[in-house]
């Protein structure tokens, strides 16, 4: 919503620089999105007379110009535009003028002729944002006279406004909320519209009856309003006749229209079409500017039909079941049940509250127009105006909530407006239709203020705020509310009026209150935090990817939940699995060139069983860069992965027979039995798709399985008080056998003395030279302990050799020497 | 003998002291005072000497055997000291390290760690929420109007089966108040929704930090000490920050805080939105309970939230909030 600082002050003399009003209006909950300007400050342009124009000697594109600048000698200037003709007023920079860009215009010679100015574009000026040629400025227009009185130039500011306070979508409503904060009165606007001449015998309409007191009205709102009522104005009957029906069903609506005859549509003064431009509207026609006009002043949208165009009574019914309406905007709108229209006997003239008729609108050859001003329910102009997505000016304010108590004096400020644009003359009577919804009454309890605010304010300046922004105390702790602040309905709300008029900054700060015992979301927490941070030590990154995901992700992971509006087919699941998320940043990484790709996510992914929350490490590439010792790079291989899963939870790992997609190769882990994750190396096929040169390898583990498994307070052993002895014991195996099985069979043995069993050798040789190529030569390092002696070489000796013998038993075994 | 000793000490200590490694003293060790050495020999000879210069003769054969001995401990520890100087001296401390780079945490988890733990100092717990929410707690518990443009399929996200991706945590405030009865005091982290076009600037998804506090006579005053002290631990003492009256349906009054603060590039920005719970916030959830804990009369609170995307940008200058999802290693590792 845009507010031009000079049609503010036709109700307030705020002289605050446009910085301070902001700091003021911000202070008040009305944000300033940005500060903008319009019309031409710059000194010496001036208003000059083409009086002949040849063309140059030297230059085929540029003319030389005689003006008349307001002096009595003409002035040369060279140009290049050709869109003037002799006798048109254009606009002149003098030399010493500085155009926007801080172009100085200097007297000098153009192509061997001197010129002496600049003639200039609306461009130039900065008048319009693209402009060809010449401004041609109207013909009336004085030679001389400063372009700064032809285009004043305002201030305008960009406002953000709360769906909770409609009253603030136009400048009177700026500008109370500015007199509510500086104390300065609210005036009469500084009306262009001179009294009607020569007896047309209608007087602008208010409630108080009194056409002189109008303006007054205007800005301050009746204070002898009576809820529930209209007041009938002295010399405007309130009619409910001829050409409106009332609905006595509907208690929503207030309804009013005056009737103008002999109008003549036609174009809107320059100061009118100027104000409209200024909050970014085009000029139509000065009937319809007129509404428009209203609309930014006072907030009240209004309509005008074309009295010829309407057959028999308008009347404001609910549209009818399938019901078409064509609105101005040229497209037919298959109206939603329970909207409401306002119809005349041959169907729907407006959309009530969102759009007129095209076939009842006002055109060129209008000559008597039936002006509406009303109060329509807000849910039902917001709910006809989402379902079709048809959104106007008026719908925004209808929808907010406008003051209902402003209806007829809009209407009234209206005519007065359409009566000097147009002529013609007004009926006597304000046909109206349905109650002005009453006034709300709220009580409050200073108390109440003084324990929310947690501030000590006496009752007499919680009332002074209150009062400020325009309730009225009607005596202990009733406070009635004015119709421009209907969202005022409770308690909470005078208490906000108060906090926002005496200002946050007054209210002490206090930093106290109570303690909180941790909760399971706490140790969620916590136990996440830990993992992130031991993964980082380790040497992993920490991912975070989007909850949104394709389709083709989630399959390998089971079900998953689908959104019902995704924005993109690529974001149109929730994920099931951290895993896919990371094998893309993988990929990403590839593209990028890294070489080695550790990365881990903490996240919540969704099934339909429910939400949550998982741990999910993916790594590829090297797994360390080769240093100045020499030492070759390794890729990250699936026993790196299952070293960084037994430093991460102590848990053992279990070959899975049938690997589930992505996996190639994969165990479940398990911590005291039960399954907390998978972990495994991708299906070569997955690791092509990627780009990996190497083995990509990823786990997963369910956060909520792990935690509670999870060991908390550490319990300890007794230290060794003697020595160990060790043993190793070396061996060919077929290739196939899996180590799990050797070290399977010495642990089944139950070999007392035995403390631990390690592989610390595994030999393979595919051509078959040192070994067979089927087989695979492991040696494995036995210690033996006990807790209460040094064993003898004999014991362990036996010991050994008892194990020896065991293995041997499985003939696929030879042991060397 | 007593030249001979003379003689044989003068040649035996200047060799030893010749010695330039360990190899060359052994090997002068051996040669005066091994098996066949030459200290040997002459100690050997005594049995030649007559009885009576035999003492004298010892004598002078222990000084020598001494001197030499003590000649060679001296070099010893002399060698010793040079081959350990020479060892270290020979590092070149200018080689690159090569202990393997440990992992990052990705710049939102660390902000949110800040932030978590200073709200902890202040005696706030986490509380935690589902991402997909009913319209109920999302929306309606938080008096927000049924025609309400945010609940809007345009904006927000939902499941086929009308429950829906939830806008804001402030769902969050729903769900601990509908279980716990006050006191509340609690912040809670964690993921929202809207239905924007990622540019920029924008996410479909972004992380926001919730904070309720309900108890008795919580004031805003009790609301202003909270988030003056959270963004002053966060960004410094010298951050300003200022309360803005707006308009949130759930609280009232409700302010947006702006803050300005170096750490955060030194210009205003708009953070946060906060305010006191409103009442008919405590009445929908009197209604779910079925008691009258959340009385309105009886208890008061603030709520507070804000988004960390943006800070996180702020604080670390991120040109493209992309940056924060897309988990290029070159980005990660700058954390």
């Amino acid at each position: 919503m845009k507010i031009s600082l000079n049609w503010l002050r036709d109700f307030i003399d705020c002289t605050l620089p446009a910085p301070e009003l902001e700091t003021l209006l911000r202070r008040a909950g009305l944000e300033v999105a940005s500060i903008g300007g319009r019309g031409v400050s710059i000194d010496k342009v001036v208003v000059a007379e083409i009086l002949e124009s040849t063309q140059h000697p030297n230059a085929d594109r540029l003319s030389v110009c005689k003006v008349n600048d307001g002096t009595a000698h003409p002035r040369q200037i060279v140009c290049g535009a050709k869109n003037y003709k002799v006798g048109d007023k254009v606009p002149l920079a003098l030399p010493g003028a500085v155009l926007p860009g801080d172009f100085k215009i200097k007297p000098g010679k153009l192509r061997g002729v001197e010129s002496e100015g600049m003639m200039c574009s609306a461009k130039e000026l900065r008048l319009a944002e693209d402009a060809q040629g010449l401004l041609i400025l109207p013909p009336a227009s004085v030679p001389g006279t400063p372009l700064k009185e032809l285009f004043p130039a305002e201030t305008l500011l960009e406002l953000e406004i709360t769906p909770n306070r409609p009253d603030w979508l136009s400048h009177l409503g700026v500008a109370r909320e500015i007199a509510a904060f500086t104390g300065a009165p609210l005036k009469k606007p500084s009306s262009r519209v001179k009294p009607q001449e020569g007896g047309t015998g209608v007087s602008p309409v208010n409630e108080t009856g009194s056409a002189a007191q109008m303006s007054t009205d205007v800005a301050n709102q009746p204070s002898a309003h009576t809820a529930g009522t209209v007041m009938p104005p002295s010399s405007v009957a309130v009619e409910q006749a001829s050409h409106l029906l009332a609905d006595p069903s509907d208690k929503t609506t207030f309804y009013t229209l005056r009737k103008i005859s002999g109008i003549k549509v036609g174009p809107s003064p320059q100061w009118l079409a100027d104000r409209l431009a200024a909050v970014g509207l085009r000029p139509i026609n000065n009937v319809v500017d007129a509404t428009n006009y209203i609309l930014f002043e006072l907030g009240q949208p209004l309509h005008a039909f074309d009295a010829a165009k309407i057959s028999g009574s308008l009347r404001v019914r609910p549209a009818t079941e399938g019901e078409n309406f064509q609105a101005l905007d040229g497209k037919t709108y298959q109206l939603p049940a329970g909207s409401l229209v306002i119809a005349d006997g041959s169907g729907p003239a407006a959309l009530a509250g969102v759009m007129g008729g095209e076939s009842t609108g006002v055109t060129e050859s209008t000559t008597e127009i039936l002006l509406e001003s009303a109060y329509f329910d807000p849910a039902r102009v917001r709910r006809a105006s989402r379902t079709l997505g048809l959104f106007s000016d008026s719908s925004y304010r209808f929808e907010r909530g406008i003051d209902p108590e402003g209806v007829a004096t809009a209407s009234a400020r209206a005519v007065e407006l359409i009566l000097e644009l147009a002529g013609g003359t007004a009926s006597e009577t304000l046909q109206t239709a349905g109650e002005l919804p009453p006034r709300h009454q709220v009580a409050l309890r200073h108390a109440r203020v003084r324990s929310l605010l947690g501030l000590e304010i006496p009752d007499s300046e919680i009332d002074t705020a209150l009062t400020r922004v325009g309730l009225k105390n009607l005596g202990g702790s009733k406070w009635e509310i004015p119709g421009y602040r209907r969202e005022i309905t409770r308690e909470a709300d005078l208490i906000e009026e108060v906090a926002r008029v005496v200002g946050i900054e007054k209210i002490p700060s206090r930093t106290a209150g109570t303690f909180s015992p941790g909760a399971d979301a706490d140790a969620a927490y916590d136990f996440a935090m830990e993992l992130r941070r031991r993964l980082a030590g380790m040497g992993f990154h920490e991912a975070r990817t989007g909850t949104l995901v394709p389709n083709a992700g989630t399959q390998d992971f089971g079900g998953s939940v689908e959104l019902k509006n995704p924005f993109g087919d690529d974001q149109s699941r929730l994920r099931n699995s951290l895993v896919p998320g990371l094998l893309a940043a993988i990929r990403r990484n590839i593209d990028q060139g890294a070489k080695s790709i550790p990365l881990f996510e903490v996240g919540r992914i969704f099934t339909p069983a429910g939400e949550g929350e998982r741990l999910a490490i993916a790594v590829t590439g090297e797994r360390n860069t080769p240093d100045w010792r020499g030492e070759p790079a390794r890729p990250w291989d699936i026993f790196d992965l299952l070293g960084a899963i037994k430093n991460l939870t102590g848990a053992e790992t279990q070959p899975l027979a049938n690997p589930p997609a992505p996996f190639g190769a994969a165990v479940e882990i398990l911590l005291s039995g039960k399954k907390i994750g998978t972990a495994g190396q991708l299906h070569p096929g997955t690791t092509r798709e990627l780009g990996a040169t190497h083995p990509v390898l990823a786990a997963e583990f369910d956060l909520s399985a792990w935690r509670p498994l999870a060991p908390r307070n550490a319990t300890t052993t007794p230290l060794a008080k003697f020595p160990g002895s060790a043993r190793d014991i070396a061996f060919t195996a077929p290739l196939l056998l899996p180590y799990g099985e050797v070290r399977a069979a010495i642990a089944s043995l139950n070999e007392p003395l035995l403390e631990s069993i390690a592989l610390f050798d595994l030999f393979t040789d595919p051509k078959g030279e040192k070994i067979p190529a089927d087989k695979k030569s492991l040696a494995v390092s036995l210690v033996f302990r006990s807790p209460d002696r040094t064993l003898t070489a004999e014991e362990v000796q036996a010991a050994t050799d008892r194990i020896k013998s065991h293995l041997r038993k499985n003939p696929a075994l030879e042991f060397r020497g | 003998m007593e030249q001979q000793v003379d003689a044989l000490r003068t040649e035996a200590l200047a060799l030893i002291a010749s010695a330039s490694d360990a190899a060359s003293l052994e090997a002068a060790r051996v040669k005066y005072l091994g098996k066949s050495g030459a200290i040997t020999a002459l100690s050997e000879g005594m049995r030649s000497v007559p009885k009576e210069e035999r003492p004298a003769a010892g004598k002078l054969l222990n000084e020598l055997r001494a001197a030499v001995t003590s000649a060679i401990e001296s070099t010893q520890a002399r060698l010793l000291e040079a081959a350990d100087s020479s060892a270290v001296a020979s590092l070149d401390l200018t080689l690159p390290g090569t202990f393997p780079a440990a992992g990052t945490l990705h710049p939102l988890t660390q902000l949110l760690d800040r932030a978590v733990r200073c709200f902890r100092r202040m005696g706030f717990a986490i509380a935690d929420g589902p991402d997909i929410e009913t319209e109920w707690h999302c929306f309606d518990a938080l008096n927000t109007p049924p025609d309400h443009p945010a609940r809007n399929e345009q904006d927000t996200f939902y499941l086929p089966d009308g429950r829906l991706l939830r806008s804001h945590t402030s769902s969050v405030q729903i769900r601990v108040m509908e279980t716990t009865p006050p006191p509340v005091r609690i912040i809670a982290p964690g993921a929202a929704y809207r239905r924007d076009e990622v540019d920029a600037t924008h996410l479909a998804q972004f992380t926001q930090m919730e904070g309720l506090y309900v108890a008795e006579r919580v004031t805003l005053g009790d609301l202003k000490g909270t988030l003056e002290f959270f963004f002053r631990e966060l960004f410094g003492s010298g951050t300003e920050i200022q309360f803005r009256p707006h308009f949130f349906p759930f609280t009232e009054p409700s302010y947006e805080i702006d803050i300005r603060a170096e750490a955060l590039g030194g210009e205003w920005m708009e953070l946060a939105g906060c305010g006191m719970v409103d009442p008919a916030v405590f009445e929908a959830i009197c209604q779910k309970r079925g008691d009258r804990l959340y009385d309105p009369e009886k208890v008061s609170g603030f709520a507070f939230g804000f988004g960390l995307e943006r800070l996180a940008m702020n604080l670390s200058r991120i040109p493209d909030i992309r940056m924060l999802v897309e988990n290029d290693l070159r980005f990660l590792k700058q954390f």
